[in-house]
């Protein structure tokens, strides 16, 4: 770390306001250029609405989403709700088996050693062709679809809780020592909070990959979920409606993105000071 | 009795080719109560070795430590210790930082909140408590490394090139403000630094350590009162002669 850390405590915060809503509102500014350029060219004839479907559709498409629904009575609302519920309870489950697990083979070399091989095949099995597998196993119920969104995030999540916990500077374990720290004193007190940031790191990449496979996992047995949507509007050539759940897909993403963003700023406050200073 | 005893000290990491693997080899030294004394040699020498093995944290592969008359056999324990990196804990601000070890030894809050407060005083930190070490200076990071190895307060204080990472100035400036704190908390020091000035500005006695495997070439005392001055003549004398026997 260099000494530039050392910002004034009045100088710091001020400076960096308008830094930050400049790129903001010029990120906006340029979203909103395209849109308007998408449209003018759907207008002028050069994108053809079919393959592109223009804004103005998708708007018109929208409101049958939100008043009649697609297929007819399941509106957006239901479509985003059980979407949100089944990437929930997936990504809950992996997050929250990855983490003691990945702690546990992080901690030890010999697992650490018998699970590499295991966890990198795993990694480069692409969700999607476990689902002829998972219906076999587990039917085309509500269980299949949970457990291939786990899948998909379980292993991204315990790659980086492993990596957390075994890359540790061993400086501060030694610091740690020559304070009188026990060694179940120097995992909670040490281990863990360095640990911290890589797991954050993990758990936000995880509900990207969430995200992917849902169009995937709502493709079995079921006309609900903004995946289902995407897959039903093709059957009957909607190409509008499979954009709006695309679109609608891409936005939560975004938004829970930036939400955990904004948590690990809150409950990692020193993690970001470490940042600003290595910027 | 000595404070801290070092006995035939050997340590032998492995390696494929002997010569290399072989840190340090056979020091013996005797430290008095309240001394301080610096290892100086060149980068790789095996005076970073030699002062784990007196913290407890890398086992001799032969000979023994004794501190007090016992024989060490793992770190802390009246050892405080300061890395040449601070070795802070980032997720801690300054004072939880200096709180650490108390909170170790099962202190209660208030107590030890109390007795941090007055360290980071101590070492001139007052108005940072609340600041993380990645909101800090190199400086200021080691001037919290040295609350928080004072904050047990250990017997033995041992310093890895604690002002090794440091520009010049602040170097100097932080070598006046560890004689302080040291003039205020008596402690035995052992201080290890590959700076000839900052070994003669600092101890009480110095032990210059040969290149790898590192040995004992020669041991100096200094004897004049501080804060001393560069331009002593006695000092400049002794630089000399240490530089002739480190090269």
């Amino acid at each position: 770390m260099k000494r530039s850390g050392a910002t004034s405590p009045e100088g710091a915060p001020r400076s960096r306001g308008p830094a930050l809503a400049a790129p903001r509102l010029l990120g906006a500014a340029f979203v909103a250029g395209l849109v308007l350029l998408w449209q003018a060219a759907s207008l002028a004839g050069v994108l053809k609405p079919f393959y592109f479907p223009p804004p103005s559709r998708l708007a018109l498409a929208f409101w049958e989403l939100a008043w009649e629904g697609f297929p007819e009575g399941v509106r957006i609302g239901t479509h985003i709700l059980i979407t949100l519920a089944r990437i929930g309870q997936g990504y809950l489950l992996a997050v929250g088996v990855a983490i003691p697990l990945g702690i546990l083979i992080g901690r030890s070399s010999v697992l650490d050693r018998l699970s590499l091989p295991i966890i990198t095949f795993a990694r480069s099995v692409a969700t999607l062709s476990l689902l002829p597998l998972v219906i076999v196993w587990f039917g085309v119920g509500e269980l299949s679809k949970v457990l291939l969104i786990a899948y998909g995030c379980f292993w991204v999540m315990l790659t980086n809780v492993i990596a957390g916990v075994k890359y540790i500077d061993p400086l501060l374990i030694r610091a740690a020592q020559t304070l009188d720290t026990s060694p179940a004193g120097i995992f909670v007190r040490v281990v863990l909070p360095a640990a911290l940031p890589r797991m954050f790191a993990g758990a936000r990449v995880a509900l990207g990959v969430g995200f992917m496979v849902i169009v995937g996992a709502e493709m079995i047995g079921t006309i609900q979920g903004l995946g289902a949507l995407i897959m039903e509007a093709r059957t009957y050539y909607r190409t509008d409606i499979s954009v709006v759940g695309m679109v609608a897909i891409g936005l939560f993403g975004f938004g829970i993105s930036v939400g955990l963003e904004r948590l690990e700023r809150v409950l990692l406050p020193w993690h970001r000071g470490l940042e600003s200073v290595r910027r | 009795m000595a404070k801290i005893e070092i006995r035939g000290v050997t340590k032998r990491y492995e390696s494929e080719d002997a010569a290399q693997g072989l840190a340090v080899e056979n020091v013996s030294l005797t430290i008095e109560d309240n001394e301080f004394v610096t290892l100086v040699g060149r980068s790789g020498c095996g005076k970073t070795t030699l002062l784990n093995i007196i913290a407890g944290l890398v086992e001799p592969t032969g000979g023994e430590v004794l501190v007090n008359g016992r024989r060490v056999t793992g770190p802390g324990g009246g050892k405080g210790m300061v890395f040449q990196q601070h070795a802070l804990f980032p997720w801690l601000t300054a004072i939880q930082n200096v709180e650490f070890g108390c909170k170790s030894r099962g202190m209660p809050p208030a107590e030890r909140r109390g007795s941090a407060a007055q360290l980071i005083e101590l070492v001139g930190l007052r108005g940072s408590e609340e600041k993380y070490p990645g909101e800090l200076s190199g400086g200021m990071q080691q001037r919290v490394a040295i609350a928080r190895a004072l904050a047990l307060d250990p017997e033995i204080l041992l310093m890895d090139e604690p002002f090794g990472a440091l520009d010049e100035l602040t170097r100097i400036e932080m070598q006046g403000e560890l004689l302080r704190v040291w003039s205020t908390r008596k402690k035995t020091v052992v201080f290890v630094t590959h700076s000839i000035t900052e070994a003669l500005m600092l101890s009480d006695r110095i032990v210059v350590l040969s290149a790898r495997p590192g040995r004992i070439r020669q041991e100096c005392a200094i004897d004049l009162p501080r804060p001393r001055e560069r331009a002593n003549p006695r000092v400049i004398a002794l630089y000399e002669e240490i530089w002739r026997n480190l090269s």
